[in-house]
């Protein structure tokens, strides 16, 4: 049996406005214990205000935000928050060790838990090395780990990240995906924000995406997929020779995917079609090309991406 | 391309209304008030506050003191009023800065003579007064020469500072630029140098010779009083400068987000403005400290003896200016747009507020203007101190202002940040 769990974080119909111009128009989702969700959204669409509603730095006009069950505003809810900001929120002319104990201070660490909680995070971070160099000596990678920890000292039950990764090489994104993998296994919630539809992809339990100030699609990437841009996959096929008009009534015959559809031209060599199972439609859709008359060069399978789900629901590119 | 360059960085400048304002604007406030500190531009000649006691209560000397209070170089205080105060008086009112001078006339072997109670640290008014007493005396002892008739006639004219060594005098001013005999007259009222020279040498032939003695009340042993003057002037000027610097970083916490990520802690921002106020107050006293400490190694500026004023002034100073600076932050937006303002505001402050130059220099306008200035306040307050030997309770008003202007500037911050604080 399956025992129902309480958010950690709940939003119902969070509405904002600043002056006429309306930032959230009724956001409303939830966020499970231990959950991972990505929130995406184009430039606009009201990610940064829906996150500062959350950090209790926005005041909401209208709804209702509770943090295990408490109202955001209320006095012991920031003892349960992480916040990493996209910009480097840090001391650059301290060193590691002095802004994870400034900011394990200001998160109420003191004496012994606090030395426990800067060595840990020093190991975590993978700065132990070093700790006692200002952090504005860093590379960027190096710095948005010590931004990152210096959000998590305190055990957040939630950790909200703003953009973890921007301006940060592969390497350093692995790592810090890394590390919130490890702290989502000890039991932080994490919402965060990204231009890097792989990263939601991969990286996350769910995925909300929000555009013009409401969240228009809520699910894990599978339930986006299939209730947005559907489950087929789009097969592209090169022929060893131009095509033309004569064999299209052949390769009409083809119906695949959830639709039904044909096989499409997409070039002299190049030929497109949408098939819902791999292993049983592709030998017949490479059979009926070759009834037609061509021989398959080369067959390329695509599966739906986050990103054919983000056009499909926004009409936008994340970046617009 | 070098014109290129050269479009690319006007335009850059156009677009820069901060760097504008530095360029073009704050130089001439800077000529604006410099110019009416010394050309006197606006409002009235400077006048030395004097007070005059008649000891020999003779017909000349009653005519003398008409005359005296009636030169246009001096004025008369407190308001007019000051004839009839013994010297006791007089000296006191020296001592607490009332007057820059008091002019004591008495009698000495038959003779009328006057003894010039002075503030040494207003070098200015030292000579100016002496000058024009040594003439009235001079004058005023003429056989069939009424004094109150010649005085009033020289006092109504007006001109250039003249030398000349009208009279027998002594002087006792610790640090002052010129020597014994050698009489400046700055404000004397005379209109021609050579002719006034010539009167008073003529009356010096014709007649005995007065004697005019210059007693320094404020004493002999200190240091020369213009170096505690710059030591606080200079202190407190970079304090004010220190604190905008340091209030910056509240803008600068703003600007990288910190200010955010702090506020999502559990500190509060009553909690940061506070941290940030200990902080500026504690090194605007080590500043101050330090200035005041080299003082006295190099300079003779006597820390030691006075380290109970020197702490409640510096205290309370250092705070005020604290707040002063967390509040310039708070009005601004950006680090560019307080820099500006602080170099603005501050240099305003410290040229009309006796940082960079004198008080005593200044109009009775300018230095009524000055009081609005927080350094004014400030310096007043160690001028107490260090120079005239006030008890700490006579630095009430000082401490009283400069803790009100500190607790103002600080709840005014506290307001500002609100906006900070949520949306």
């Amino acid at each position: 049996m399956i025992v129902p769990v309480a958010p950690v974080l709940e939003l119902e119909d969070v509405r904002k406005s600043f002056g006429s111009q309306a930032a959230l128009v009724g956001a409303s989702f939830s966020l499970g214990p231990a959950e991972r969700l990505a929130l995406l959204g184009p430039n606009g669409a009201g990610k940064t205000t829906l996150i500062r509603c959350l950090a209790g730095r926005t005041r909401p006009d209208a709804g209702q935000i509770r943090m295990l069950g408490q109202a955001i505003g209320s006095g012991g809810v920031r003892d349960f928050l992480g916040v990493v900001p996209q910009e480097i929120a840090v001391y650059s002319d301290l060193t590691t060790r002095e802004n994870l104990t400034v900011f394990g201070r200001f998160h109420g660490l003191r004496g012994r838990i606090l030395r426990e909680r800067v060595r840990w995070a020093l190991g975590w971070t993978g700065l132990e090395p070093r700790s006692s160099d200002l952090v504005g000596t860093f590379s960027g990678g190096m710095k948005r780990r010590v931004n990152l920890a210096c959000g998590v000292l305190h055990r957040p039950k939630v950790l909200l990240l703003d953009e973890p990764t921007v301006g940060v090489d592969p390497q350093s994104r692995e790592q810090i995906f890394r590390m919130l993998e490890e702290l989502s296994e000890a039991g932080t919630a994490i919402l965060l924000t990204t231009h890097h539809l792989d990263e939601a992809q991969t990286n996350s339990d769910r995925i909300v995406i929000i555009d013009r100030g409401a969240v228009v699609a809520s699910g894990t990437f599978d339930d986006l997929v299939r209730e947005t841009v559907g489950g087929d996959r789009v097969v592209r096929l090169r022929v060893d020779r131009p095509l033309d008009e004569a064999a299209e009534p052949a390769l009409n015959r083809h119906r695949g995917g959830d639709d039904g559809s044909a096989i499409r031209r997409a070039g002299d060599h190049v030929l497109t079609a949408r098939i819902g199972d791999v292993a049983r439609e592709l030998p017949g859709l490479i059979r009926t090309v070759r009834e037609a008359g061509y021989g398959v060069d080369d067959v390329e399978v695509r599966s739906p991406s986050l990103h054919h789900v983000f056009l499909h629901l926004t009409g936008r590119q994340l970046r617009d | 391309m070098v014109w290129t360059v050269f479009t690319t960085h006007v335009r850059r400048l156009l677009h820069n209304r901060v760097e504008l304002l530095l360029t073009f604007v704050v130089p001439v406030v800077f000529f604006s008030v410099f110019a009416l500190i010394f050309a006197r531009g606006v409002g009235m000649t400077p006048r030395v506050r004097v007070a005059i006691v008649d000891e020999a209560a003779t017909p000349v000397s009653g005519a003398l003191s008409e005359a005296f209070a009636e030169n246009p170089g001096l004025r008369l205080m407190p308001d007019g009023d000051g004839v009839g105060w013994t010297r006791r008086e007089a000296e006191r009112s020296v001592r607490r800065g009332g007057v820059s001078m008091a002019i004591v006339l008495h009698e000495q072997r038959g003779r009328l003579a006057a003894d010039l109670l002075a503030d040494s640290s207003d070098q200015v008014a030292g000579q100016v007064v002496e000058a024009i007493v040594t003439r009235g005396l001079a004058m005023g002892s003429l056989p069939g020469r009424p004094g109150g008739a010649g005085l009033a006639g020289a006092s109504g004219r007006r001109g250039p500072a003249v030398s000349g060594a009208p009279a027998e005098t002594g002087r006792t001013f610790p640090g002052a630029p010129s020597g014994r005999g050698d009489v400046a007259i700055a404000q004397a009222g005379f209109t021609d140098a050579d002719s006034l020279a010539a009167d008073v040498k003529e009356d010096v032939e014709t007649a005995a010779t007065p004697r005019v003695r210059v007693v320094d009340v404020m004493g002999d042993d200190k240091a020369n009083p213009v170096i505690s003057m710059y030591a606080a002037g200079i202190a407190v000027m970079f304090l004010l400068f220190g604190a905008t610097t340091g209030g910056g970083v509240l803008l600068e916490e703003k600007e990288s987000h910190t200010l955010e990520r702090l506020l999502s802690t559990r500190l509060t921002m009553d909690q940061l403005l506070l941290g940030k106020w200990f902080y500026l107050t504690a090194v605007g006293i080590v500043q101050v400290t330090v200035m005041f400490v080299w003082g006295q190694a190099v300079f003779g500026v006597d820390l030691r003896g006075h380290l109970d004023g020197f702490a409640m002034m510096t205290l309370v100073t250092a705070s005020a200016a604290a707040a002063f600076g967390l509040l310039l932050a708070t009005l601004c937006k950006t680090r560019g747009q307080l820099n500006a303002l602080a170099v603005i505001v501050v240099l305003t402050m410290s040229a009309l507020g006796g940082s960079m130059v004198p008080r005593y220099v200044m109009s009775p306008e300018l230095r009524q203007a000055g009081l609005w200035t927080f350094n004014a306040w400030a310096l007043d307050g160690y001028d107490k101190v260090f120079w005239r030997d006030l008890p700490a309770a006579e630095l009430s008003p000082q401490l009283g202002v400069l803790a009100a202007c500190g607790f103002g500037f600080l709840v005014v911050a506290r307001l500002m940040a609100m906006r900070w604080e949520t949306e």
